[in-house]
């Protein structure tokens, strides 16, 4: 099932992709253009996805609610570190993103808040002082 | 003796390392990853305003790669248009980006400080190619316009090829655009293209190529400069066969367009000094640029109207509608 | 023997006590580097420059500096590549097929040393094919043009479909989807913008190290929250002394590789990641019995000796020609012409100490990273025991760094999320991820030596199979085709039996 999903999938995603190089375009200097690689990336593709779908093979499974529930949180974090590394600056954004992933995955959490209340600061300074690497250490929201 | 630091002073130390307010204030944007030609302006020029005493401190430089520059042109007239501590690096190859209108703003959306080198065009070719000169070479593409293929280091409607376009104008060709352009990922690797017969002619900056012009692989044909170089003086200029055609990819930097006048002054005048310090003419000739000095509003103008130039010239060649 | 005196002139230069400090110091500072994800060799490499001028080191002293930061990273890609399954830099994408399936069977020393021994091979071969035939090279490199080019990477792609993965399909798909996201961005060629969306932060197309980061690190921390939490290990860290025996089992692989990677070294822009595909296809084509993917000695050996062999490779356009072999030599370059040296033709006449003193200095950096490296295997095997939670978010707040680092953009770490929700998918479907980043990496060089050599001869698709260079590879590619057919149906045919 999950591979018919999947060869329907790249079979669109193919076809979008080609449909817009349509649009792509250069009248001048260059015999092949812009749009002729695309095409020939492609049109395989929506092939392979189309023989994807019409004959299967594998089935993928996936996990149980509480899984598919801590994937999500995670992702959830992920996308949070990387908007807020900015606004609050690197070391309180690692550290809250270290603490929080690390709990997800179990840890212990007096341990938790130890490895991340160590490796914030230690990261921010092996990176922005050691190897001279520019890191916000204070985000925009607090100056 | 590090390893003998007892624990509570190795976080004391950590701690300090930790919080001492930043001693620098000035920063400098590369609009590039590390180790580009932008990347080194802003380190050299930064290394010179601090060791000059011109800035307080160090001057951090901050690469911010992406879109040609586009998104550190974003960056700075969306966040920090009147950041009186902040230079950009740019150079000719932006100023055609913006003139494509492949930037988010036009050349006013900026206040321009100053130029303090260029790069100079070259167009070569191969010690053994047939063409001695560049009427030679000219005629050549007159008489057929795909009779050559010819290469550089940007793509068609770079700064490489717009150069040769121009040149190419001023001999009387017509259909320039017709003209075989193939692109390479820098100016050495075109050479040794050419050095392996693959095309006939190069155009692009000749600091990247010097290394071929002294051992005598290539030979060239034009300098795009109004002058012959210090480096290579008995290089003939396009000027002195008879093309009014000059080709300079100068190096320079602006700042946010809300920087108030007197900030603005202040800056052109540190760069001017840093200009005429010694360190700085080490600098130009070590990296094979020619010292040229273009300040404040005599820059400004300078860059609209080469903008103006880049925007006509993509316009022939069908770059841009 | 002009070399050998010139070699032992060099040799003067490299044993100076300042340089051998930056050697060690160098190849220590590039295998943590190296190691660390999000962080290749184009960053250590850039990080340390203005180091170079903060000492006030000479010409010689910078380039040996960065030179053994260039190999200490190459060495250090694979120790993360076999212990986490996630390459520490592009070339080490090959890597993770054999070397992560060892750790998860406990030969995690095992496999750390048959790497650092392949390593040292490929290093050393290359910097010996360095000193004799640097300049002979050059000269034969020239004359490879964008459609010989476009060969070479018909062969690599070609040859992508036996790599890894049950169906084929799949693999193919793979390597499609890759190429696809290559093409994202400006379009060299014209300038045109692809798939871009407006978005001027997609105008340079993925990094690779983003994509890398994202696919493999982030996806894997999407696997361990998928059963119950746990606080055991990784993978078992198993023994903690290598075994001379399995060591020996990669040596004829890494000779292999070596050659292999040597040669696509020396083609300036094929690099370290074409150079450890190749090996490690060639090398399963020679010795598989089925055993590759499944924790191969020979499969670990093959692709390290040839990204090593190709780093040493890369040198030599870069000494000779002054063209970038890769984005490392690229910096390099960039370094020696802000130094007064102009790179170029004549570098070997006018700056014989700085070129034969950097090539002694290459070959003691070798046998520093060896003699550096196995002592740690040990100290490496024991971070395995880490709990994973204290391990993954390590890594990830690390990946989170060097990206951000380097480009000051929260939107590349956006991206990075992305390509990891797409690896966990791709994976749990039953993907392989090393075709996706091969064509990330490689197709966007394909399209433009394939769009070069069509410019030149105006739009004649014949020159593609004009050149006698061309012609060779894709006979190469036909049998080797050929061949892994004959074999694998020799291998169903002796099943049968």
């Amino acid at each position: 099932m999950t591979d018919r999903l999947a060869g329907t999938f790249f079979f669109l995603l193919a076809a979008g992709y080609v449909w817009l190089s349509a649009g792509y375009t250069a009248g001048f200097g260059d015999p092949l253009g812009p749009a002729i690689f695309p095409r020939v990336i492609g049109i395989p593709m929506m092939i392979l996805g189309l023989s994807l779908a019409i004959w299967p093979r594998h089935n993928a499974s996936w996990s149980d609610a509480g899984g598919l529930l801590r994937q999500a949180a995670a992702i959830g974090l992920l996308l949070g570190y990387a908007l807020l590394l900015e606004p609050l600056g690197f070391v309180p954004s690692s550290f809250a993103a270290i603490l929080g992933l690390s709990l997800m995955m179990g840890a212990p959490p007096i341990k938790g808040l130890l490895t991340a209340a160590i490796a914030a600061p230690g990261l921010y300074l092996l990176f922005d002082r050691v190897m001279g690497l520019p890191l916000p250490l204070i985000g925009t929201w607090f100056t | 003796m590090i390893w003998k630091m007892t624990k509570l002073k190795a976080v004391g130390l950590a701690s300090a390392m930790l919080f001492a307010a930043p001693a620098m204030a000035t920063e400098c944007i590369a609009p590039a990853d590390p180790g580009g030609g932008w990347d080194f302006t802003c380190r050299e020029v930064g290394r010179i305003l601090s060791s000059e005493g011109l800035v307080d401190g160090n001057v951090q430089v901050t690469n911010m790669p992406g879109g040609v520059g586009a998104v550190a042109f974003a960056n700075v007239a969306g966040k920090r248009a009147d950041d009186a501590e902040l230079l950009v690096a740019t150079s000719t190859v932006g100023v055609t980006q913006i003139a494509q209108g492949k930037y988010p703003a036009g050349i006013d959306t900026m206040r321009w400080l100053a130029m303090l080198g260029a790069d100079v065009g070259v167009i070569a070719v191969d010690a053994d190619s047939p063409y001695q000169t560049l009427d030679e070479l000219m005629a050549a593409l007159k008489e057929d316009v795909t009779s050559v293929a010819t290469a550089g280091s940007t793509g068609a409607g770079g700064w490489d090829h717009i150069r040769l376009m121009m040149l190419a104008q001023a001999a009387g060709i017509e259909d320039i655009a017709a003209i075989r352009w193939v692109q390479f990922d820098g100016g050495s690797p075109a050479v040794t293209q050419m050095m392996g017969g693959q095309v006939g002619v190069v155009s692009t900056d000749m600091g990247e190529i010097k290394g071929f012009i002294e051992s005598g692989d290539i030979r060239v044909l034009a300098v795009l400069a109004d002058e012959p170089i210090s480096a290579f003086p008995d290089l003939p200029t396009a000027v002195s066969q008879g093309y009014d055609v000059t080709g300079y990819n100068w190096r320079g930097f602006y700042t946010g367009g809300d920087v108030s006048d007197e900030d603005y002054a202040a800056w052109v005048e540190r760069l001017q000094k840093l200009y005429d310090s010694d360190a700085w003419k080490e600098v130009a000739t070590n990296s094979g640029l020619e010292p040229i000095w273009r300040g404040g509003d005599e820059f400004a103008a300078y860059v609209a109207e080469q903008e103006q130039q880049m925007a006509e010239i993509s316009r022939q060649i069908g770059v841009i509608q | 023997m002009d070399i050998l005196a010139s070699l032992w002139a060099g040799f003067s230069v490299a044993a100076l006590p300042i340089n051998l400090a930056l050697i060690i110091g160098g190849c220590f500072a590039g295998t943590l580097i190296g190691a660390l994800p999000g962080l290749g060799p184009v960053n250590g490499v850039a990080i340390l420059i203005p180091l170079t001028f903060a000492f006030g080191l000479d010409a010689t002293s910078s380039m040996i500096l960065l030179s053994a930061v260039y190999y200490g990273c190459m060495y250090g890609g694979r120790i993360s590549a076999i212990m986490l399954n996630i390459p520490g830099d592009e070339p080490a994408i090959m890597t993770t097929l054999d070397g992560y399936p060892m750790a998860k069977k406990g030969q995690a020393a095992d496999a750390l040393a048959i790497s650092g021994v392949a390593s040292f091979i490929g290093a050393t071969l290359a910097t010996v094919g360095l000193t004799l035939f640097a300049p002979m090279l050059a000269k034969a490199a020239i004359y490879f043009g964008p459609a010989d080019y476009f060969a070479l990477y018909v062969m690599a792609f070609a040859t992508i479909g036996g790599i890894t993965g049950s169906d084929p399909r799949k693999t193919l798909l793979a390597a499609l989807l890759g190429l696809m996201l290559g093409t994202v961005g400006l379009d060299p060629s014209t300038g045109v913008a692809r798939y871009t969306f407006g978005s001027f932060h997609l105008y340079d197309g993925f990094d690779a190290i983003v994509a890398l980061v994202g696919l493999f690190a982030i996806s894997e921390i999407l696997f361990f929250l998928e059963g119950k939490a746990q606080s055991s290990g990784l993978v078992p860290p198993g023994r903690v002394f290598p075994r001379l025996s399995r060591v020996k089992e990669g040596l004829g692989a890494s000779l292999r590789g070596s050659v292999i990677g040597f040669i696509a070294g020396i083609l300036p822009g094929a690099g370290a990641s074409l150079g450890a595909v190749m090996s490690y296809s060639a090398e399963k084509r020679i010795s598989d019995k089925g055993s590759f993917g499944q924790g191969d000695p020979r499969g670990v050996a093959a692709p390290e000796a040839g990204n090593n062999a190709a780093s040493g490779g890369a040198l030599i356009p870069m000494l000779t020609l002054g063209v970038p072999g890769s984005g490392t030599t690229a910096v390099m370059l960039a370094m020696l012409i802000s130094l007064n040296i102009q790179p170029g033709p004549l570098l070997f006449q006018r700056s014989p100490d700085l070129v034969w003193g950097l090539v002694a200095a290459l070959y003691l950096a070798n046998v520093v990273l060896l003699v550096l490296n196995l002592p740690l295997i040990g100290m490496f095997t024991r971070v395995l025991g880490l709990p994973v939670w204290g391990l993954m978010p390590l890594v990830v707040a690390i990946s989170y760094l060097g990206v951000y680092a380097i480009t000051h953009a929260a939107f590349d770490l956006l991206v990075m999320v992305g390509f990891g929700i797409l690896g966990f998918v791709l994976r749990k479907l039953d993907f392989s991820l090393v075709p996706v980043v091969l064509g990330l990496l490689l197709g966007m060089d394909m399209e433009n030596n394939l769009r070069r050599a069509l410019s030149i001869s105006g739009g004649d698709f014949t020159i593609l199979v004009q050149s006698p260079i061309a012609l060779t590879i894709y006979v190469l590619t036909g049998g080797f085709l050929v061949l892994s057919l004959y074999l694998s149906r020799r291998d169903r045919s002796r099943t049968l039996d």
